[in-house]
């Protein structure tokens, strides 16, 4: 008597992306609920950071509507927090632990375990976003002036669609790099932050600049947010609204269909360097 | 109809590039050469070599983790390189002294998320993971974080994880480290089961512990410094040695005695001597039976007192010393290519 | 005696190396000039941008300069305390060494500070430049003729050991939890942010709110960072008017001191109750 039968059937496909993604998002869903500090570190404390901005733009005499600036902006760190370090950079550790390895042996695709592990980092991502928004919108008396909720939310999902092709892409570069892309990836936090307005409206740029600051998608996400949640959005919008829509739905065709690109080369890259399993650099 | 290999190779080789201290020193390690394998289906097939010889080089090439940098390695008949997803449907592997998954989780946890990544529905994954954690002594501790296993615990959890995907070709790399004597054991027979319960089925260990690879493997290669220099069943590769007979001499010995004299005597293939606290052996291989009388006699002339003498059967120890030159462990010594 | 000493010196400047070499060895000097160029820069200017919008580039006010200063010298704070905490994790998750240190006879606390030396020195590279780009670009105000050196330069010293304290009681606490995505030591910096009259003056937030700055160190010293390096405009705001340069300097003393013993008395009870659940070589990344 054979001690286990065969498997009667491998799910492949749709199916088999569907359960990679729950499958890696699974540890983290279920880690936040057994190790909790994230409440403080990733709640709490980011709630005071952005309220030290809210009473920079109070000491400064600011119009309201700025406040209202900073926290939504401020929620939108969590999603880029999510993004980059929850994804990106999380390929690194996995490397160092040895479960890259496995991952990229196993037929389930690289590109739903990332997205496992995006989805995993959401509930507490929402969270977050939420407590920001929420908390800071009550604390501050923000005052919104929400014309069109539904473009406001086809404006948010088609942002996180495209952040989260970007997302994919960076990754890629994780594959192949070991402590740089980490580095890089911390580097990088800071610029972004600049230039994508997180706490400011970006047409204060020259331009080119905030074009530039366009490809990433939270910029014009946040940007068509603003014009659409408050007074005097509109009037500081970089553009308008339904061209940020547009170039946001380029930006995330663009991004998923190269995030599948550069995963697929990048990892031939990888395998061709040897660059996949541990380095402890 | 021509059965398609498990494994086959040809001109497999590995080159990496190590950087030194300074960015500017760049030198090539030599991790695989000329690597020419062919494995059958149903096989249990052993790489035995030392530290660095080249068997994790080889398993992580033939799993698709590393690119070969001449030749051409198959999996099934499927190219490593050209068609690596297809290749993934069908493999697993498992490596000893890793852990694998999160200690957050729980073993059954983390080896239902593996299940996953394999397309396996949850509840045949969890009747599988059920089964194998009994088989491996593992059940009582299905609900336990994996961070609270001992090292030898979580090397039976990542090998359960190993078998729960019935792959076509299995890669243990040096699967019994970091297992007690009785775990290794239950582990082996482990392997011996799951190999006969289907035909199908292959298995390529690595391994350097030479006891294991007798006892498991159906053939078995010998690597060293990347190069395999004998490959087939270990009573075959015994044989080319028993054509000599091999003597283990333990000798008490007030100075070192001189090797030269001893491989001068006629019929005398080998001598190799190994010393120890209080004396020293000495395995000679013999083409002529008769020469120990020399042997003996050299021995008495360089004062030395015999302890003991006796006639061995040839192991796979001995295979390798013949073929490198030096026991495993004295290899291990050496500077080898990285594994 | 000397014998602690020497084991405290050896932990001490061990880490100091490694710290060094984890650091700058990741990379090409190139990048890492460039890395260590950019990141705070573009911090710095997210706050330039912010007040150059609303003033239409009137940077040379006294509430810029505050802010400025206050902002590019904030960067001890994150980097400082990273510095320290950081370490458990890198070790523990990473490198899985913290439990070969643990078992070596070196001193934790020791070792620890001696890991964020690294970050100081960055830091101090960091601060120099948003220094210089604001004075060459942004008008800050700012004459190197009436600095007060030894009044900074004591200041300095006393802070960055205050802020390593810090560090310990974060690493301390790192000991206990899991990875998670962000940097510990950057979070809380974030938090002191809003408490430490770092880019605004403490009047400016409710009144409730106020005692906490009042209690922190960070606030004394970034105050008299701002009277040592531009003492009259340091003095246009009230926060401090009523304290001396040596009352100050007391205060900001006496709080080290007080945070120094809280950080003994938390990184010990700490160690102990990470080796009592058995949390020294454990990974916990998910």
């Amino acid at each position: 008597m054979t001690m286990l039968p065969p498997i009667n059937k491998r799910h492949t496909g749709w199916r088999l992306f569907l359960m990679t993604v729950w499958g890696r998002a699974y540890p983290r869903v279920v880690g936040i609920q057994r190790e909790r500090s994230w409440i403080v570190f990733d709640i709490l404390l980011p709630m005071l950071a952005v309220s030290a901005y809210v009473f920079v733009y109070r000491a400064i005499k600011a119009p309201e509507d700025y406040v209202g600036f900073v926290i939504v902006g401020g929620a939108m760190t969590a999603f880029w927090m999510n993004v980059m370090w929850s994804m990106a950079s999380q390929l690194y550790w996995e490397k160092e632990q040895g479960n890259l390895a496995l991952y990229i042996i196993a037929p389930g695709p690289m590109m739903a375990c990332l997205l496992g592990m995006a989805v995993g980092g959401l509930f507490a991502t929402t969270f977050r976003a939420a407590a920001i928004l929420v908390l800071g919108s009550l604390l501050f008396n923000v005052s919104y002036a929400v014309v069109n909720l539904p473009m406001l939310l086809l404006i948010f999902f088609v942002a996180m669609t495209a952040l989260y092709g970007m997302g994919m892409m960076t990754s890629s570069l994780f594959l192949l790099l070991s402590r740089e892309a980490w580095h890089i990836a911390n580097l990088a936090q800071e610029p972004i932050y600049l230039l994508s307005g997180f706490y400011f409206p970006i047409k204060n740029f020259p331009f080119w600049i905030a074009a530039a600051g366009s490809f990433i998608p939270l910029t014009l996400g946040l940007d068509a947010m603003r014009q659409l949640a408050f007074a005097s959005g509109p009037i500081l919008g970089f553009i308008s609204v339904p061209l940020e829509l547009g170039i946001l739905t380029g930006l995330a065709v663009v991004f998923l269909l190269a995030s599948r690109a550069l995963l697929n080369y990048m990892e031939k890259l990888a395998v061709r360097e040897g660059r996949l399993t541990e380095s402890r650099a | 109809m021509v059965d398609t290999p498990a494994i086959e190779t040809a001109g497999l080789g590995r080159i990496y590039k190590i950087r030194g201290a300074k960015k500017e020193e760049q030198k090539e390690l030599v991790a695989l050469q000329d690597v020419n394998i062919h494995i059958r289906t149903g096989e249990l097939f052993g790489l035995l070599g030392p530290n660095g010889a080249g068997k994790t080089t080889l398993i992580k090439v033939l799993t698709t983790l590393l690119a070969p940098t001449s030749g051409w390695a198959k999996v099934a008949g499927i190219d490593v390189l050209k068609n690596p997803e297809a290749v993934r449907q069908l493999i697993n592997m498992v490596s000893g002294g890793e852990s694998s998954g999160y200690g957050l989780l729980t073993v059954r946890e983390n080896l239902w998320m593996f299940a996953q990544f394999y397309g396996i529905p949850s509840k045949e994954a969890n009747q599988r993971i059920k089964t194998l954690l009994e088989i491996v002594g593992l059940a009582d501790r299905a609900n336990t974080r994996s961070s609270s296993l001992s090292t030898g615990l979580r090397q039976k959890m990542n090998i359960v994880r190993g078998f729960l995907t019935d792959p076509t070709v299995l890669f243990l790399d040096e699967p019994t480290l970091g297992l007690d004597v009785g775990a290794a054991r239950d582990v082996r027979q482990f392997i011996r089961r799951w190999m006969s319960d289907d035909p199908r089925r292959t298995l390529l260990l690595t391994t350097h512990y030479l006891a294991e690879a007798e006892e498991l493997c159906d053939r078995v290669a010998i690597i060293n410094k990347g190069k395999v220099l004998a490959c087939d069943t270990p009573a075959v590769l015994k044989q080319k040695v028993q054509k000599e007979s091999i003597f283990e001499i333990k000798v008490e010995s007030p100075r070192l005695l001189v090797s030269q004299a001893f491989s001068a005597i006629e019929c005398v293939t080998s001598v190799h001597f190994y010393p120890e606290d209080s004396h020293t052996v000495m395995k000679l291989t013999l083409r002529e039976e008769s020469a120990i009388a020399q042997v003996i006699a050299l021995l008495t002339e360089q004062s030395a007192r015999i302890l003991s003498l006796q006639k061995r059967e040839p192991s796979l120890e001995d295979v390798f010393v013949q073929l490198v030159g030096a026991r495993i462990e004295e290899v291990e010594n050496d500077d080898a290519p990285a594994d | 005696m000397i014998k602690n000493l020497q084991t405290y010196s050896r932990s001490f400047f061990t880490a100091a190396w490694l710290g060094w070499k984890i650091e700058s060895n990741w990379t090409d000097p190139f990048l890492f000039a460039v890395y260590s160029i950019i990141k705070p820069l573009a911090g710095a200017f997210i706050l330039v941008v912010m007040y150059g919008v609303i003033t239409n580039g009137n940077f040379g006010t006294p509430i810029f300069a505050y802010l400025y200063i206050g902002n590019a010298f904030y960067r001890y704070v994150g980097d400082v305390m990273t510095g320290v905490a950081w370490a458990v994790i890198d070790d523990r998750e990473h490198y899985r060494t913290l439990k070969y240190m643990y078992v070596a006879p070196i001193h934790i606390p020791f070792y620890l500070l001696g890991r964020g030396i690294a970050r100081i020195l960055t830091s101090s590279f960091a601060v120099l430049i948003i220094m210089l780009v604001g004075v060459n670009f942004l008008h800050l105000t700012f004459d190197i003729a009436k600095v007060d050196w030894p009044l900074f330069l004591v200041t300095l010293v006393i802070g960055i050991l205050m802020l390593a304290m810090l560090g310990l009681i974060l690493a301390g606490i790192t000991l206990l939890i899991a990875q998670h995505d962000f940097n510990v030591g950057d979070v809380v910096a974030g938090a002191l942010f809003l408490f430490s009259g770092a880019v605004f003056p403490l009047e400016v937030l409710p009144a409730w709110l106020r005692p906490i700055g009042f209690i922190i160190p960070v606030s004394y010293w970034l105050e008299l960072i701002r009277r040592s390096l531009v003492g009259n405009i340091a003095q246009a705001f009230p926060t401090f008017t009523g304290l001396s340069n040596l009352e100050l300097l007391g205060i900001l003393a006496g709080l080290a001191v007080v945070f120094g013993v809280i950080s003994v008395y938390v990184f010990r009870a700490c160690d102990h109750a990470a080796r009592e659940r058995g949390l020294i070589d454990l990974t916990t990344n998910y």
